[in-house]
């Protein structure tokens, strides 16, 4: 569906254009209540223009929210505050409806929803022995990458990265870097490189070891 | 039902919300396309854009970036061009043959890997014969004598030259290039990826 409005959003744009003239057409032609139309429809468009845009991350990031704890991402629904890791690469096969179908067959994708409301979670990675990865951390809200773990950021030595929420009050263990989110849910893509066809069991048993495990004693 | 239908035609509020939010809808569209348009260069071609996810984004980029690149990487960490036309300004199909050239030393500069990756017009893989959708750092491409590198873009196996090959549908296609952690040769705009010639 989304691929259709995608491929004919002008033919689509038009038709829905086309429609609409005809209606105000017919409105003008029957010459009451023209005021009353002219109006409504003036203040909706203005209110609404802004709506969408001002609501249009949350649209699409409750979209992948969706996706991921109904669909995941191939195997089965992903439990809230788990992380599940594709198996295989994107390819042609995988590409119809899913998301994966956009991305790239370089990489592993890891994918996960977070909910901190409940206390803060440890994000576990394992060495990576300079191979290239990096954790996403997107904010639904905005759809800003507010932080990375990976290669670029905090290199590839095995780490445990705190994650929490913009209410705790609590304290973080000693030693363990932390990841401020500003919003009570987050978006996790992970991506870890793939060299060749030979790589792939190698980095998918990495790929598999990215978790997330709640804060032990933790309560908010 | 017959209620609601009749309240539709006659009810000139009714109608002017429906009007109003359609418009509202377009009008977003409109916006986030320009903003979008705003903070996109486009070379040879291939589209880029560098401010993806980044803290800071204005209500209007944020939403733009939402609906065309949602979860995308910031430019830091990967870097995106993509291209639906040649060097030309024609748009790439099947029904021609082109070439990607690559002079030596103008790969696109990174510390992780590059691909070019094959796409529908809605950005989804296609399927092919040799199940090859992109190739890249890692796809073991062969370099001409003097160090460049040429990239096959057609529906057919070039003769001789089928490692460097990246088979194209036989209809309309998007091309997407991704150099990850790019260097600051591409953050700072002063890298361009070469244009797509038809061959």
């Amino acid at each position: 569906m989304n691929r259709l409005i995608l491929k004919y959003a002008y033919p689509i744009t038009f038709v829905i254009l086309a429609i609409l003239a005809w209606t105000v057409y017919r409105i003008f032609a029957g010459g009451t209540g023209i005021i009353g139309f002219v109006v409504v429809a003036v203040i909706i468009w203005g209110v609404g223009a802004f709506a969408f845009v001002y609501f249009w991350p949350r649209m699409t990031y409750s979209a992948f929210k969706r996706a991921v704890v109904r669909h995941g991402l191939g195997g089965g629904p992903i439990p809230i505050n788990t992380l599940y890791a594709t198996p295989t690469l994107s390819s042609p096969a995988a590409s119809n409806a899913s998301l994966l179908g956009t991305g790239t067959s370089d990489v592993l994708y890891v994918g996960g929803w977070l909910d901190l409301a409940n206390g803060p979670l440890v994000l576990h990675v394992p060495d990576m022995a300079g191979r290239y990865y990096s954790v996403q951390f997107t904010d639904p809200s905005d759809g800003t990458d507010f932080a990375y773990v990976g290669k670029r950021t905090t290199g590839t030595e095995a780490g445990e990265y705190l994650i929490r929420g913009p209410h705790w009050k609590g304290t973080a263990p000693q030693g363990m870097p932390q990841i401020a989110s500003p919003n009570t849910a987050a978006l996790v893509v992970g991506r870890v490189f793939v060299e060749s066809e030979s790589d792939l069991p190698t980095a998918y048993a990495l790929a598999q070891q990215i978790q997330l495990t709640p804060l032990m004693g933790s309560h908010r | 039902m017959t209620q609601f239908l009749t309240l539709l035609s006659v009810s000139h509020v009714v109608q002017g919300v429906i009007v109003g939010a359609v418009l509202a809808f377009l009008t977003a569209q409109l916006l986030m396309n320009v903003a979008l348009n705003a903070v996109t260069t486009k070379v040879n071609g291939w589209s880029t854009t560098l401010k993806c996810g980044q803290p800071g984004n204005g209500l209007l980029l944020r939403a733009a970036y939402a609906r065309t690149l949602p979860a995308v990487n910031v430019a830091q960490e990967a870097a995106y061009w993509t291209t639906t036309v040649d060097g030309a300004g024609r748009r790439l199909t099947g029904q021609r043959e082109y070439v990607l050239h690559f002079p030596a030393g103008q790969l696109p500069p990174n510390d992780a890997f590059w691909s070019l990756t094959m796409n529908d017009v809605a950005g989804f893989m296609v399927s092919n014969p040799i199940n090859r959708s992109s190739v890249g750092s890692t796809s073991g491409l062969a370099p001409n004598a003097d160090g460049s590198v040429d990239i096959y873009i057609q529906r057919t196996p070039p003769a001789g030259h089928e490692s460097n090959w990246l088979p194209a549908p036989a209809g309309a296609f998007k091309l997407m290039l991704r150099a990850y952690l790019p260097s600051r040769a591409i953050l700072d705009g002063e890298y361009h990826v070469p244009p797509v010639i038809q061959s």
